[in-house]
This record gives structure tokens, sequence and C-alpha cells, in this order.
């Protein structure tokens, strides 16, 4: 049972104290530490939906609120749900925090992987809708730095992207795998110019807009992270209108960088880290975890995980002799 | 506010479970015979299923804080001790597939837990108590921290059991064991914050 005894003579003379023998650890590759990431983040998630006041009537007023705005046809299932939720907050939060519970487990159990990638999008896409009011997309009340187009959408799109298939022989990055290389540059479009897009819409490049919602991400939390929001607020000042550009600048360019060369590629994932370290520490404040009642990590690591998941493959060079392409194809 | 009671009672009595399978486990290795060898992961196991069980069951009643600080601060040092040796025999990067590394965490996480407890909660009043005061764990930060690095262990611990890793039954026991604990050590100091 043990591999490893203490030495000592007492040990010896009773029982000696070790630790269990294991086999070496098996690294993942680049799609499996990808999905473990995102497993990890819905396991938060999930841990989150157990919080005290969510399985209030606080849960279902919050939702209730995402309906504003929203068209009728969108709005009245949220209304409904919200109701529901209301009614009976405590059975139906253990039931969605259960779900989320085991959606994450099920990514990181490999026999479960596939089942909980597709469970998990057809979850995502239900909460998106009747949880967030599709993430303010249709309201005018979408912000990048607030967490649009909504945190629970691109655990979706992440498992599209992270799922086990292999339709490229030589995918210029992981994302590409599952869904080829045209639609997977399509999807990093769509997200980064619609955050451009979002970035830009009239209430978010207001004058003090981007001032007034980081001052207000302070409230309750530690003085440390408080001083960071506060500083970012000063920091920006009256000039919401030129962050908003400069925002949606960089969305811009990311999104055109899973077009270019190698290198131009992989800086517009670094500059995509980035903004997404930004947005999650100074504009999400962690997804408002340590302020207490944060139902998800927001969307800055959702953010970082799928730019990861197009960092540009390193060329591999075939053995002489050995037959088939000697380099894989690069992003461009 | 805190969870319903009814959550934290069965969590409780999954810590329990634990514990009685990390007791079983130590008594079937006999260490009162003589070249015997006791698994310090049971021993950890038993101790932190065991505290956290009284810290979720209001009706639970063990061992005071401080008492609990000494105990897993003991704990720490020996995984860090344990890890430390990890380390200068076989590599940073071989940590990651030894038993010590989670149970580091596991120690330091339930140290600083019961440090930043408030007070009455520190008073072996349990969570329910603790949020009926309306009081949090103090430095949340390294509460939020703790989670994060819980739930990156517990989907590496799941990825590799179900894996070739783990064909030991004692050893897929020992991870189950420590992912049920991952997962309820987490979900605390979140609830907590």
């Amino acid at each position: 049972m043990s591999d490893l005894a203490v030495p000592g003579r007492r040990a010896a003379r009773r029982g000696r104290l070790g630790t269990e023998s294991v086999p070496a650890a098996e690294p993942p590759d680049a799609r499996r530490a990808l999905q473990l990431g995102l497993a990890g983040i819905s396991l938060l998630d999930a841990l989150l939906q157990y919080q005290p006041v969510m399985f209030s009537r606080t849960f279902g007023q919050m939702l209730a609120e995402t309906a504003a705005g929203n068209p009728g046809f969108i709005a009245r299932p949220i209304a409904w749900d919200a109701t529901l939720v209301q009614q009976h907050a405590v059975a139906l939060n253990a039931v969605f925090a259960t779900i989320q519970l085991l959606l994450g487990l099920g990514i990181a159990f490999r026999p479960l992987t596939r089942l909980a990638l597709a469970a998990s999008v057809a979850w995502s896409l239900a909460v998106w809708w009747l949880g967030e009011g599709l993430g303010g997309v249709l309201n005018g009340t979408a912000n990048p730095v607030s967490g649009a187009p909504g945190a629970v959408i691109l655990y979706a799109l992440l498992a599209v992207l992270l799922w086990p298939a292999d339709r490229v022989e030589s995918p210029p990055f992981t994302a590409a795998r599952a869904v080829g290389v045209r639609t997977a540059q399509g999807l990093w479009l769509v997200l980064w110019l619609s955050l451009a897009w979002f970035a830009l819409l009239p209430a978010n490049r207001a004058p003090l807009a981007l001032h007034d919602l980081l001052a207000g991400q302070a409230d309750g939390q530690p003085g440390w992270l408080a001083g960071i929001e506060n500083g970012a607020a000063s920091a920006v000042g009256s000039h919401g209108l030129a962050a908003s550009i400069v925002l949606a600048v960089a969305c811009v360019l990311i999104a055109a960088g899973v077009f270019l060369p190698r290198p131009a590629a992989r800086a517009a994932v670094v500059l995509a880290l980035v903004v997404a370290a930004v947005l999650w520490v100074a504009g999400q404040a962690f997804g408002m975890i340590l302020a207490g009642g944060a139902t998800d990590p927001n969307t800055g690591p959702l953010l970082a995980l799928i730019a990861l998941a197009y960092w540009p493959a390193t060329p591999r060079v075939a053995e002489p002799g050995v037959a088939g392409p000697s380099v894989e194809t690069p992003a461009s | 506010m805190t969870p319903p009671t009814w959550i934290l009672d069965v969590l409780a009595g999954v810590m329990l479970t634990v514990a009685g399978v990390s007791a079983g486990r130590l008594a079937a290795a006999r260490p009162w015979r003589r070249g015997t060898a006791v698994t310090d992961t049971d021993i950890g196991h038993l101790l932190m299923a065991i505290a956290m069980a009284g810290t979720l069951a209001a009706g639970l009643r063990t061992l005071p804080s401080a008492a609990w600080v000494v105990i897993f601060g003991v704990l720490t040092c020996w995984f860090g001790y344990r890890v430390a040796r990890d380390a200068s025999s076989s590599g940073v990067r071989a940590l990651a597939g030894r038993h010590c590394t989670p149970h580091l965490v596991h120690s330091g996480a339930m140290v600083y837990m019961f440090l930043a407890l408030p007070p009455l909660a520190a008073a072996s009043a349990g969570m329910a108590r603790m949020g009926a005061a309306s009081q949090a764990l103090r430095y949340p930060s390294l509460a939020l921290v703790f989670a994060l690095v819980l739930a990156a262990s517990t989907v590496w611990d799941l990825d590799q059991l179900s894996g070739r890793r783990y064909r030991l039954e004692s050893a897929a026991v020992t991870v189950g064991c420590r992912t049920a604990m991952s997962i309820t050590m987490a979900f605390m100091l979140l609830v907590m914050i």
C-alpha cells in the first residue's frame, strides 16, 4: 500500500507512514487541456449556483430583469421561467446547480466527455435565452466590458470548438479540428466583430458610461480589487467614447488575426488574451465573485480559453523518408 | 443566508462516508502490526472529512477551530515536506502525478478556512449559524484562489482517473474520496465568501 516509508527506528517498529503509489501522469494534448479548462470553469459556475442567494426569490427576480427590452416572443418565456423560479426557488435552483455540476464533472470524465459537451450546448442555449435574455444582444444593453454576449453562450461555443472529432488532417489551430478551418475562422470573426459592435453601442460609448460601470463594480469588493476598479474608473474618466473606440479597434484586429500569417495570428491571439484578462480583472471584477451573488465567473476566462483554441500550431517537420506533408498548414 | 440545510446535511453525509472509507482503509492496513504501512493520504482524508462534516452540519460537534488549525497546520507541513522531497527527487513536473500536491492544497485550504471563519462559526456553530448571522470568511480573495485550485485539481483528477492512469482499485478510491472532498471544500469556501 505504500511505496515510500519514513525512515526511523520508531516507524519501523510499528506502522510506517507512506504515500500510495501511482503511475506517472499522462499529459493531455492541447484540445484535452482546453476541455479540462472548460470543465473547471463549468465546475466553478456550478458551485457559484449553490450560493445562498440563488435559493431565494432574488434569483427569480434577477432572471425577470433580463426580459426587459427584449421582443415579446423572447421576453414572454423569460417572464414565465422567472415566475416559476420565484415560486419554486429552492427545488429549481438545486436542479440547475446540480445539472451544471454534472456537466462540469462529465466533461472532465473521459467516457462522458461527448455526452457532457452535447448537453452543455443545449443547456447553454436554454440558459442564454431564459436566464440571460440573450445577453442583451437584442435590447441594446450588451456591453463586452460587463460580459456581453453572455458567458453562457461562450460555453456553447467552446463545447462546439472542442468537440472530440477530427475533420481536418493538419489543423492550423485546435479549434479547427472539430469544425474545420473555415467554420472555425467564421465563428472567431463573428465573436470578435460582435464584441467590437457592442463596444460602440450608444449606451456604451457615452462619455461617462465606462467610468460609471467600472466604479459600480467596486461595491462590496475587497480593498485591493475596489482599488483596481476605482483606479480604472478614474483613468477612463469621461473618455468613454475614446475607450470604446480603442476596445473596438482591438477586437477588429483580433478578429482579422485568424486570417493572417502565423506570426501575426499569434500576435492577435496574444492581444485577445490581454483583452480577456483586462476585461475580467478591470471590467468584470473577476465576475463579481468576491462581492457575493455572482452566477458565473463571466466572460473573461472563457474568452481566454477560446483564444487559446486558436493558437497557431507549431510547424511539424516530418522525419526524412516519411511520406506526407513536411509542414502543417499555416494559419493563413 | 445559507444554502438549504438539507444540502449541507447531504454534503456532511458524503464527508462522513469519506471518513468511514478512510477509517476502513486505515484499519485494513493494520498499523499496529510490525512492518505494515499506513498511507498519509488516508489519515489526511479522515481528518479533513470529519472537520468538514462538523462545519457543514449544525448538529455535529467536533473539535474547536483552534485544534483543527493545529492539526491541519501539521498536515500542511508534512505534505509540504513530501512535495519538496518529490520535487527534488523527480522534478517539479512530476508533482502533477503525485498524491501529495493536492493534499498539500487541501490541508492549506483547511488551515485557511478555520483561521478565516468568523467568531460564531469558529465556535463550532457551523455554516448554518454563520449564515444566519450574515457573517462571511475573512480574506475572501484567498477563498477564491483556493476554490479555483480545488476546481482545477478536481477536473485533473477526474481526467486522470478516467484515463489509463489509475488501474489500481485502491488508487481509484483515493481519487474518488479526494474529488468529493475537493468539491465540498470549494463549495464551502465559495458559499462562505
